[in-house]
């Protein structure tokens, strides 16, 4: 009796939402295609609601959210770049999930190593390199059959993986160290270790400083030509330049304090370090590897969106996103998102005319519109959202 | 009413949505023990579609097997039940998802049972009996290799689940809307206005302990009073290298400062500054009657050993945080003219040449007020009135104010470079009533800095002139990268015909986070109008610790 009355409610319910909250479950039901267009969706990665939020980009509605289970505490959520699944590592369930684009399902729940986090895809979609940073290691999951293949251990809190353009190496930023980890695609093991830069000998002097807590490297990311790898280091203050023909620093650029990573321009001309030790942000001439300028920025930085030839900063605690004019080098204002709030990180829609914001303690998703620097908030996307992510954005990236 | 009857009417779409969830949900993995969460957004409210798996364990030779092991496996996620058999040989598996399983029975001592494509419906109770064969070594080492991987699986979740599981409240700022009968409510409705209220949230934030304890530190360091301390020390000699006997030569000087600053958060973007300073010591502008101080912390020396109170002041923003006021007392010059290469005599130049613009003409902190607009573009404004005579017995006739325009530029295709005009205005009883100043530090690269000002001040009947100019050099071309060095020149000509040429090189080592060991050598030439020249070599050291 209780079952067809709920089968009666739910049908009814359908009906009346015309689809646009039956994409949040499916499974008792034959699955029905409910995104057909995957560059045509914000993914939204929900920490302690443990769900993926997709909002569609034209209407700014959610079309659905895909529950990962209990205590899953998801990360970073990224797209396969063939468009096909949808991924996430589960950090307190040690788990990796994958989502059915189309049918918002999910279709496979991976174990992984310890406290898995960021991740990335080859080029070819073949391989989700997931990276475990309290296992110090990085799972290889074959797309193909959905299974994880090997564990590639010896990396020291690897954060982000960057593949080449080819796919052949893939390069691991290993924040727990000052080193890049190079690895082997075709045999999945750790071929090498670049260091960026040498500690400087007075840190003798600092143990505490040295020893206590270590913040090295986020990420090797990749120039917009795909032939230079750029390393930020937090401790060291340093951005090296990696050669990946030769695999070797080909130079050392020193910006401010506690760079958190580095983020590249679209237009391939310079990039920016978030420096927090100092508050400041580094932007560099990527033709002469040098420091262009140096400017004020804001706390707790956690990235960096550009678009309308503007460099969009985060700044996570004051709820300010910051503002700088890539032609001129100089500060363009900043906007206001909130006080009292936590924002994580952004992503920037393909057009590169509005940011999507996770605003983690409003639950929202702000949307920045680059042009005028007017915002919009999207309530209730999930709790918590740690980040977003769109298909074929240039500032896809998590924190 | 209508409150409730939005509550009600929520409780209902609520529940009506989670009912959707529920039977539309898809089998998602779920370790056993993990609890649902209902009301948690996304998640069902309401049990979902689960059945039951059920039966006995027995010898192939007949009679119960208790202590058995029994393990279901979801075919499609990976998720896992176990039970263990009773006395009578029963289990039972309550509240599977529906699905697909593969049921396995494993005992020490028997071949693994293994029963495949176990289907689990909606409310249905599906009996699986297994009858157990005598082991043999290769299955008691199967057995062994099974149960091992149920012990992994099993510490697996532990590991998974060890985190503070805890609802948490969260007190929220939100905007609501109330009527003139004070009825409230989330959307405008007529007649109602919109407040801003606080309302305790309940939230689902899962943290570990050690981000449980992080939040907790942050917290309260937030609400403390921040002390801090920065104990300099500076030793400088003096050499003679003009002048006559008159003058004193090959002499040692030395100061030690102390600085106890407190700060305290007291509201919204309000924030407490204090700043007590002792000082004792003979610094050699006690005995070289030059122009400007040759050690910067002079300036500082009221009386000797005793604690003096430099600055008091509160600092609050609005408008955005783009306008700030401070107000107290302060030294109004710290918010002026502040020069990235030249603009500290703790950590870069000594000499007071190259430090302050000399036409700035204030010597002592006093009570005032600071407004300062950034909107963090390349403009900033600045203004500020303090009083310049504490002996003064009103404001008014002792206001000293200074407004300053900032812009910062990128000429060139050089990095950034800071430029600043100021004027200022002293209607106290002193000579030069205003003054006009500009200063500016562009950076040549990466590590080059050039710095410069330039200053006048009216005086009845002529003007004085202070410039002063150098280089400032960072990461790069030092020994440990976070050192500084430059070199200076600065200059004064005033209306009395007295001039001074002043140049200073430093070296600072930062040695660790908080402690700095710099090295001066300074040499100063003054021409008194109407006195002999004299000149001077003066090299010191100066260590500070800061933190």
């Amino acid at each position: 009796m209780f079952n067809t009355a709920r089968r009666l409610l739910v049908g009814g319910l359908v009906a009346l939402a015309g689809g646009a909250i039956a994409t949040v479950g499916l499974g008792a039901q034959a699955p029905g295609v409910k995104i057909t267009d995957p560059t045509s969706v914000v993914m939204i990665v929900n920490r302690d609601s443990n769900d993926i939020g997709f909002m569609d980009i034209k209407t700014e509605k959610m079309i659905g959210r895909v529950f990962l289970g209990n205590n899953v505490n998801p990360h970073m959520v990224m797209m396969s770049p063939d468009g096909r699944y949808v991924v996430t590592g589960g950090t307190r369930a040690n788990k990796a999930y994958v989502i059915d684009v189309r049918t918002l399902q999910l279709v496979k729940t991976i174990p992984v190593d310890i406290a898995p986090e960021h991740l990335s895809f080859s080029p070819d979609s073949r391989w989700y390199y997931q990276g475990n940073p309290d296992g110090d290691s990085i799972s290889v999951i074959d797309m193909v059959s959905l299974t994880k293949i090997k564990t590639i251990p010896g990396f020291v809190e690897p954060l982000n993986v960057t593949f080449l353009p080819d796919g052949s190496k893939a390069y691991v930023g290993n924040y727990g160290a000052h080193w890049v980890g190079v690895v082997d695609v075709r045999r999945h093991e750790l071929l090498k270790k670049i260091q960026v830069a040498a500690v400087p000998g007075v840190a003798k002097l600092d143990p505490d400083k040295y020893l206590g807590e270590i913040k090295g490297i986020n990420i090797a990311a990749l120039s917009n030509d795909g032939k230079l790898l750029y390393a930020a280091d937090g401790d060291l203050g340093v951005v090296g330049v990696i050669d990946p023909i030769e695999d070797k620093v080909i130079k050392v650029i020193r910006v401010g304090r506690d760079p958190w990573r580095i983020y590249m321009n679209h237009d391939g001309k310079y990039a920016i370090t978030p420096n927090n030790g100092d508050e400041t942000i580094s932007i560099i001439d990527l033709k002469t590897n040098k420091v262009a300028a140096t400017l004020e920025a804001g706390p707790d930085m956690t990235g960096v969106n550009y678009a309308a030839g503007k460099a969009f900063v985060i700044s996570s605690t004051s709820g300010m996103v910051y503002v700088y004019d890539m032609n001129s080098l100089k500060p363009a204002g900043r906007i206001k998102i909130g006080t009292n709030i936590q924002l994580e990180t952004a992503t920037t829609d393909t057009k590169e005319e509005k940011l999507y914001l996770a605003d983690s303690t409003e639950n929202s998703v702000v949307v920045i519109d680059a042009k005028t620097n007017t915002f919009t908030k999207i309530g209730n996307v999930g709790l918590y959202p740690w980040g977003t992510h769109i298909m074929e954005s240039k500032d896809n990236y998590c924190h | 009413m209508q409150k409730y009857r939005r509550l009600i009417g929520r409780v209902l779409v609520g529940c009506a949505i989670a009912l959707l969830a529920s039977v539309v949900s898809p089998p998602v993995a779920r370790a056993q023990g993990q609890p649902q969460m209902p009301g948690m957004p996304g998640m069902p409210a309401t049990p979902p579609n689960v059945g039951n798996v059920l039966g006995t364990v027995t010898k192939a030779s007949g009679g119960a097997v208790a202590g058995a092991t029994v393990i279901a496996t979801n075919t499609t996620n990976g998720s896992q039940y176990s039970a263990s058999t009773g006395d009578d040989g029963q289990y039972s598996l309550p509240s599977m998802l529906v699905g697909t399983y593969d049921v396995s029975v494993l005992l020490g001592g028997f071949k693994p049972f293994k029963r495949a494509a176990v289907v689990v419906g909606t409310n249905t109770a599906t009996q699986v009996d297994a009858a157990l064969e005598p082991g043999d070594t290769e299955s008691e080492r199967q057995a062994l290799l099974d149960r091992i991987e149920v012990l992994e699986k099993r510490l697996s979740d532990i590991e998974t689940t060890a985190v503070l599981s805890d609802p948490e409240t969260r007190v929220k700022r939100i905007e609501v809307y109330v009527d003139p009968n004070g009825v409230q409510t989330d959307e405008p409705v007529p007649g109602a206005k919109l407040e801003v209220t606080y309302q305790r949230e309940r939230v689902y934030r899962r943290q570990t302990i050690n981000e449980k304890i992080e939040e907790a530190l942050a917290d309260a360091d937030d609400q403390s009073v921040r002390l801090g301390v920065d104990a300099t020390t500076v030793a400088q000699g003096a050499g003679r290298t003009k002048g006559g006997e008159a003058f004193p030569n090959k002499k040692a000087y030395a100061l030690a400062s102390a600085d106890l600053f407190f700060a305290a958060k007291l509201a919204q973007y309000t924030s407490f500054f204090a700043d007590v300073v002792a000082l004792s010591g003979a610094p050699p502008d006690r005995e070289i009657p030059s122009l400007t101080l040759l050690n910067g912390y002079t300036a500082r020396l009221v009386n000797q050993n005793e604690l003096n109170l430099r600055e008091a002041w509160l600092r609050t923003e609005f408008f955005g945080q783009r306008l700030a006021l401070t107000a107290g007392r302060l030294d109004l010059t710290n918010y002026f003219d502040r020069n990235a290469a030249a603009n500290d005599e703790t950590t870069q130049f000594l000499s007071d040449a190259l430090v302050n613009n000399q036409m700035l003409g204030l010597a002592v902190n006093g009570t005032g007020v600071v407004a300062e607009y950034d909107p963090k573009n390349a403009f900033n404004f600045r203004f500020g009135v303090q009083q310049s005579n504490p002996d003064a017995s009103n404001l008014s006739d002792s206001m000293y104010s200074l407004a300053e325009v900032g812009y910062t530029a990128t000429p060139f295709s050089l990095p950034e470079g800071h430029y600043r005009v100021w004027f200022r205005a002293n209607n106290g009883e002193v000579d030069s009533k205003q003054a006009v100043g500009i200063s500016l530090d562009q950076k040549l690269s990466p590590f080059v800095t050039l710095f410069g000002r330039y200053g006048t001040q009216k005086l009845p009947g002529d003007r004085d002139h202070y410039a002063s100019a150098g280089l400032g050099f960072s990461n790069g071309m030092v020994f440990n990268p976070l050192d500084t060095w430059g070199i200076g020149y600065a200059q004064m000509d005033l209306a009395t015909g007295d001039k001074e040429r002043l140049t200073e090189g430093y070296y600072n080592f930062q040695l660790t986070d908080r402690l700095r060991l710099s090295f001066m050598l300074q040499h100063v030439l003054d021409s008194p109008g109407v006195e002999s020249k004299f000149g001077y070599l003066l090299p010191g050291i100066r260590l500070q610790a800061a933190f």
